[in-house]
Parts: structure tokens; C-alpha cells; sequence
């Protein structure tokens, strides 16, 4: 490793040295959140927080329905004290959607709290709507969900997966979304966001429409000051917040993922979250889930789990993508050091060599510079990083498969 | 790290040619130029794409996925999504969860389907999904030469998964067949399994197949299962089982060979033993 403080040793001290002051929050009294829930069968106290203005309260755990098709687990989530179901018109093509309104029906109306959102066609890589993205075109969109659903009202209607301010502010949907409001199609509106959440979450406090905000927000983001910051200013301002892509970025698959339940917990300490929405698709998730909403309190062993996983992750790069345009040959840094860390954080020289591989790389790369001209946020040595991954374009891939 | 250095260093040294990537090339299309750079996405960064749909399709074993945008001189554009999984049953998977049972199918790889402004197709191990902006009346002609090209240059066919042909024709809903990769019913020891819906007489259904990767592979699954169950089998064997299952209510299932198949949401006992007996019938054509 490079010798200019970003060693190994050198960062795991300095991680852990901050984790003492910002990365475990002081702990919550939670017997004042505690309620019983209505579960069939028994009696459960789980932990339950205001959604913001809007008032309504929810369990700190519901269902992000996203991954599952399976109505029967929606049913018993529902019945076992989860209130608010997560969906969007885009999973399975409106079929997630169409299997909740299955399990909805004969339900009471109130005993449920449905969110859905919808996206209209953006730039990938600017994040800014294009002109196919109309105030009309939003608005058919919440039609569409609502028949889905079988329902005339949902409680939350989101503006799905903005990264860039100007969309959060992007006028025709704003319009759209106080048109829905209005006519009682949506009881609230609000913003998701997966990406430069910061940015995104100041502009939803200023436009003084949004009230609710769906953000990634996990252990594991370099960033996540910032956006603990942002949520507290939301909060302050009334917004409604709702955690995503508490446990390593949403995947329950991923194979840093160890405990589930602390990354959960490392979420609900912030007392400005007021619930989570993580995905799940057995039922041994879901009672994993279950029992953290019945006590978000870490354990000691819990912490260290955290402490360790979030130390590890801190010697690779976060993707916060400063570098991005700095490269004198255009190489797309981020990408390659993705590839460093599938190879020495993840060890997995496939997916390194996958990614590697598709980039379509110059023969040359990083040989004709005497003077690397990218300046890495946290000190990294991009070019020796790269210089060291690209030599896995020279490996058979059988070998590594 | 120091271990991976090292492997890295010696592989290298043994190995100096160049692997070839294995690459797919969006065609040449008359009329229309490709606009910006060819998207790629792994897995690891598919949610920068779909973001939370990002998920199910990693649960399918998604490999890439790559973008192109085409455009014309009249400002209208058409987007190419070609999706790979690990192989051709993972990604109908996928494309069978966002398949919708009543749309406009058409003769394409193993399977395809249009409606306005999409069009979305399977072929061996690439779910394709094309979109269209501003393409007017012409829409759905320039869908199809767009897939034609695209479809040759995958170079892949295939079919439909095979074991398809097993599930009973009478009652089942047109192209409801789905394949779900992991945590079928919710239980992580029942790994993937084929389900189709079906309608008779009123009554909404499903039938199922699990195939097993063996015998053992079977009996574990049940064992697991009467035990998740609490129902009283100590070392199962093959035949029929009834489950109350405390979620999804009376489950009939039989176990034979490396095949599991059952009933899910059907009261009538009479009609569970006809269609189990109509399954094992399909699945006894397979061998």
C-alpha cells in the first residue's frame, strides 16, 4: 500500500478512532417509541416512529416488496405487524404492484400504508429528465399504479430515483405531484434517491413539496455524514424519512453481508429515520426484520461486526466519482477501481476480470504519463491501483473461473 | 492481500496472451446512428441503472447488461437493453416475472412480446428490452427490424425451458409459466422451482416442479420441509405428502426421483391428486 497515510493500519485506526464519535450514535431511549402492534395471534411491541408531518406511524421495520412475488409473505408480514408496503410501478412490470392489490383485498383500508412510485425518461448518465418526460406522462403513470393496485388512493406517491437536484426541482413533475395530491390520488408525495443523496434531500427541503424522503442510507457509505446531516435537516424541516439500502446497499446476497440485523440497526439509531424498508424473500428474513423492530438495540458483538465490515470497505474507493474527467487518457477510474476491490476486497477475480475486461481499455494504460494528474478524494494511488488491476486483462479466463 | 499478489503475480507470469472478452455488437442500423457510448453494467452496479429493480435480477444470476441508444435524423431514438444471465433458465426467470400473460407475442428467440414503445424478448441466456421514443405510427415496424438485427447478432435461439411441457394444459393460464431462482414459497432450503397458474371452474391455482440437482438433493429439501412444517417424517421417502404449511395453508406435494411437484392454494382434495397424477404424467415424458 502507499506510503502517504492510506495504509491499511494507518486507516483502520483512523476509521475506528471516528467510529467511537459518529459512526455509533449515542443510544436511544427506545421505551418511549414502544407500542404494541396488532398482530394476530400474539401480542408485539414493536418500536414505532412519526413519519414526519404527515403523521402517520409506522413500525421502524416494513416491507420493501421489490424482490418478491409471493403473496403469502406480503399476507403474513402484513399480519404480523408490518403497516407499510413499498412497491414500484417499474418492479416486474407492474406485477408487484398488481399481487399486492391481491393480498389487499378485504383488507381494512387503514390498516395499511401503501407507497409506489414512478420514474419518467431520464439521462443516465447526467441524471436530467428529457423531453419525453412530461407532466402528462407522470400522471398517467399514478393511474396506471392505482389499477394495479385496485386501489383509489395510495399513502405515498413517489418521484422515483433522482440524483441531481434539478431533477428533484424538475418543474412538469412537481406539477404532476400536487395535481395528484389534489385530486386525492395520493394522501402524500415524496422523493427517492439512491445516489448523491445530499444534494438531492436539500433540494427536496427547499422546494417545500416533498413529505417524504426514500434514501439510500447503510453503514457502508463513505458519505454518510453528509447525508445523516441532510436527513436531520429534512427531519427538522417535517419530511417524512424512510430508510433503503440499509444492509450493504440493499443486497441481502452480497457476500459481505454478515449481519443483517446490525446493518438495520446501525440505520435506526438515527432517530431522524423514522422507518426502514428492507427487502426480503423468506420468511427467516423477515423474522429477522421482525425482532429488530421489537428492539433496534445493538448488541456488543453487533458492533464489532459493524466495526469490522465498515473498516475493511474503507480501503477501497467509495465511488463518491470526483475523479471522474481528471484522467488525461479518459480511463474511467471508478470502474477500475471497482475491479481492485472485487479483486482484493472481494477476491473475486471473476468479477474483476468481467469488468475489466469490458471496458474496452487502450493497450497503453497508465505507461505514458510521468505524472498522474488525478487527484483521489481520500489519497488513493489511482494509477498503481490501475496499473495493478488491468494485468488480470492478460489472464485466461478459465484459469480464473 | 499479500496471498492475492502473489496469485496474481504467478498466474501472470505463466499466462502472457490475451483473453478474448466475450463480446455481443449492437448491429448497424440503416437510418439510424448510435448516440453516445455502449452502457455496460455488472452486477455490482446494476442498481445505478434500475436501481431497486436491481436486486431480482442479480437473484437470477445477471452477468451484464449492456445499452446502446440508437437515433435518427427525425430526433426519435430507440434504447437496446441486452441482459445476460448465467444461463438461458435464469433469464427466462427474469423475463418470466415481468412478463405479463396477455400481451402481443410474436416469433422471436425463444420468446418475445410488443406493446407500445417496447418491445422485450428472451433468447438463450439474454433477456432483450427495447424501448422507443418518438417513433410515431412507425413504432411497432421499427420495433421489429430493430429486433431482427439484434436477435441475429446474439446468435442465439432456444426454447422455452422444457420442463414447461410438463404442467397439464387443461386450466393452465396461457404463458403464466414463471421460474423462481431461490427461497421458493419463502423457505431458503426449497432453492428454485417452475410454477404455472391455473383456473378452473372458478378456482385460481398454481401446480409446481422442483427439479433437484439429485436424489439427495430432493430428499434433503423434503426433510427440511416436514421439519419447517413440523409434520412427522423422520427419514422421508419418495411418494405423496400432504403439509399444513402455517403459510401457505394444505400443500400437496410428491417426490419422485429428482423431482418434487405439488398443488399451492387448492382446497379440493380430488382435484390435488388429479393434477398431481396430470404432472407426473408430464414429467414422466421427459425421461
Amino acid at each position: 500500500m502507499d506510503k502517504k497515510g492510506i495504509g491499511r493500519r494507518d486507516f483502520m485506526k483512523s476509521s475506528l478512532a471516528g467510529f467511537s464519535g459518529l459512526f455509533f450514535l449515542p443510544q436511544l431511549d427506545m421505551k418511549q417509541e414502544l407500542r404494541v402492534a396488532e398482530v394476530k395471534g400474539k401480542e408485539k411491541k414493536f418500536v414505532y416512529r412519526t413519519l414526519g408531518k404527515t403523521g402517520i406511524k409506522l413500525p421502524v421495520i416494513n416491507m420493501g416488496v421489490m424482490n418478491t412475488d409471493n403473496p403469502n409473505l406480503v399476507r403474513v408480514a402484513l399480519d404480523s405487524g408490518m403497516v407499510m408496503l413499498d412497491t414500484a410501478q417499474v418492479y416486474q412490470r407492474g406485477q408487484n404492484e398488481g399481487m399486492i392489490g391481491e393480498v389487499l383485498k378485504g383488507r381494512p383500508r387503514d390498516s395499511y400504508i401503501i407507497a409506489t412510485k414512478a420514474r419518467l425518461p431520464n439521462d443516465q448518465t447526467t441524471g436530467l429528465y428529457t423531453q419525453e418526460a412530461t407532466e402528462e406522462a407522470f400522471l398517467k403513470k399514478v393511474d396506471v399504479s392505482l389499477k394495479n393496485l385496485g386501489l383509489d388512493y395510495v399513502d405515498v406517491y413517489y418521484h422515483h430515483n433522482v440524483w441531481k437536484k434539478e431533477s428533484a426541482l424538475y418543474e412538469p413533475i412537481l406539477k404532476a405531484l400536487e395535481k395528484i395530491k389534489k385530486a386525492g390520488k395520493a394522501r402524500f408525495v415524496g422523493l427517492t434517491t439512491h445516489m448523491n443523496e445530499p444534494e438531492v434531500i436539500q433540494a427536496s427541503i427547499d422546494s417545500k413539496l416533498y413529505d417524504v424522503i426514500l434514501t439510500s442510507y447503510n453503514f457502508q457509505q463513505k458519505h454518510y455524514p453528509e447525508v445523516r446531516n441532510a436527513i436531520a435537516r429534512a427531519a427538522q424541516a417535517g419530511i417524512g424519512i424512510v430508510g433503503m439500502k440499509a444492509i450493504r446497499g440493499g443486497s441481502r446476497q452480497d457476500p459481505t453481508v454478515k449481519n443483517p440485523a446490525a446493518a438495520l440497526k446501525w440505520v435506526l439509531q438515527d432517530p431522524n429515520v423514522h422507518t426502514i424498508v428492507p427487502g426480503f424473500t423468506t420468511f427467516e428474513q423477515m423474522n429477522v426484520d421482525l425482532a429488530v423492530a421489537e428492539n433496534p438495540l445493538f448488541t456488543e458483538p453487533e458492533k464489532k461486526d459493524l466495526e469490522k465490515v465498515a473498516s475493511i470497505s474503507g480501503l477501497y474507493c467509495q465511488g463518491c466519482r470526483e475523479c471522474v474527467g481528471q484522467c488525461l487518457g479518459d480511463l474511467p477510474i471508478p470502474d477500475l477501481m471497482r475491479a481492485y476491490m472485487y479483486t482484493y476486497g472481494y477476491r473475486n477475480l471473476t468479477h474483476a476480470q468481467d469488468l475489466v475486461l469490458s471496458l474496452n481499455l487502450p493497450n497503453r494504460v497508465c505507461e505514458d504519463c510521468t505524472l498522474c494528474s488525478v487527484k483521489c478524494s481520500v489519497g488513493f494511488d489511482v494509477s498503481k491501483k490501475i496499473r495493478d488491476v488491468v494485468r488480470l486483462r492478460n489472464v485466461p479466463s478459465e484459469f480464473i473461473g | 492481500m499479500k496471498t492475492i499478489c502473489l496469485i496474481l503475480g504467478v498466474i501472470i507470469s505463466l499466462w502472457a496472451p490475451r483473453s478474448e472478452a466475450k463480446e455481443f455488437k449492437f448491429p448497424e442500423m440503416i437510418g439510424w446512428k448510435q448516440s453516445g457510448e455502449i452502457q455496460t453494467f455488472i452486477p455490482k452496479t446494476l442498481f445505478e441503472y434500475i436501481n431497486g429493480a436491481a436486486d431480482l435480477y442479480i437473484m437470477y444470476d445477471f452477468q451484464e447488461l449492456k445499452v446502446a441508444e440508437y437515433q435518427n435524423e427525425k430526433k426519435a431514438s430507440i434504447t437496446v437493453e441486452v441482459y445476460e444471465h448465467k444461463t438461458p433458465t435464469h433469464a427466462f426467470g427474469i423475463y418470466s416475472q415481468e412478463r405479463l400473460s396477455n400481451a402481443d407475442f410474436i416469433d422471436v428467440g425463444a420468446q418475445g412480446y410488443i406493446e407500445n414503445n417496447t418491445l422485450n424478448f428472451l433468447t438463450g441466456p439474454y433477456y432483450v428490452k427495447m424501448t422507443s421514443y418518438h417513433t410515431g405510427a412507425e413504432d411497432c415496424e421499427i420495433l421489429l427490424t430493430f429486433v431482427k438485427k439484434v436477435s441475429e447478432n446474439l446468435g442465439t435461439n432456444g426454447t422455452l425451458p422444457a420442463i414447461l411441457s410438463s404442467f397439464p394444459e387443461e386450466g393452465k393460464k396461457k404463458n403464466s409459466e414463471k421460474f423462481i431462482n431461490r427461497n421458493f414459497l419463502g423457505y431458503s432450503f426449497l432453492h428454485s422451482a417452475f410454477t404455472a397458474d391455473y383456473e378452473l371452474s372458478g378456482k385460481k391455482f398454481k401446480l409446481f416442479v422442483i427439479e433437484g440437482v439429485g436424489k439427495n438433493d430432493c430428499k434433503d429439501m423434503i426433510q427440511k420441509y416436514l421439519q419447517q412444517t413440523k409434520t412427522s417424517e423422520k427419514s422421508p421417502v419418495e411418494g405423496r405428502y400432504t403439509v399444513a404449511d402455517p403459510y401457505h395453508g394444505e400443500i400437496d406435494l410428491h417426490w419422485q426421483g429428482t423431482y418434487i411437484w405439488g398443488t399451492l392454494s387448492l382446497n379440493d382434495s380430488n382435484l390435488r391428486s388429479k393434477y398431481l397424477k396430470l404432472l407426473e404424467v408430464g414429467l414422466q415424458k421427459r425421461k
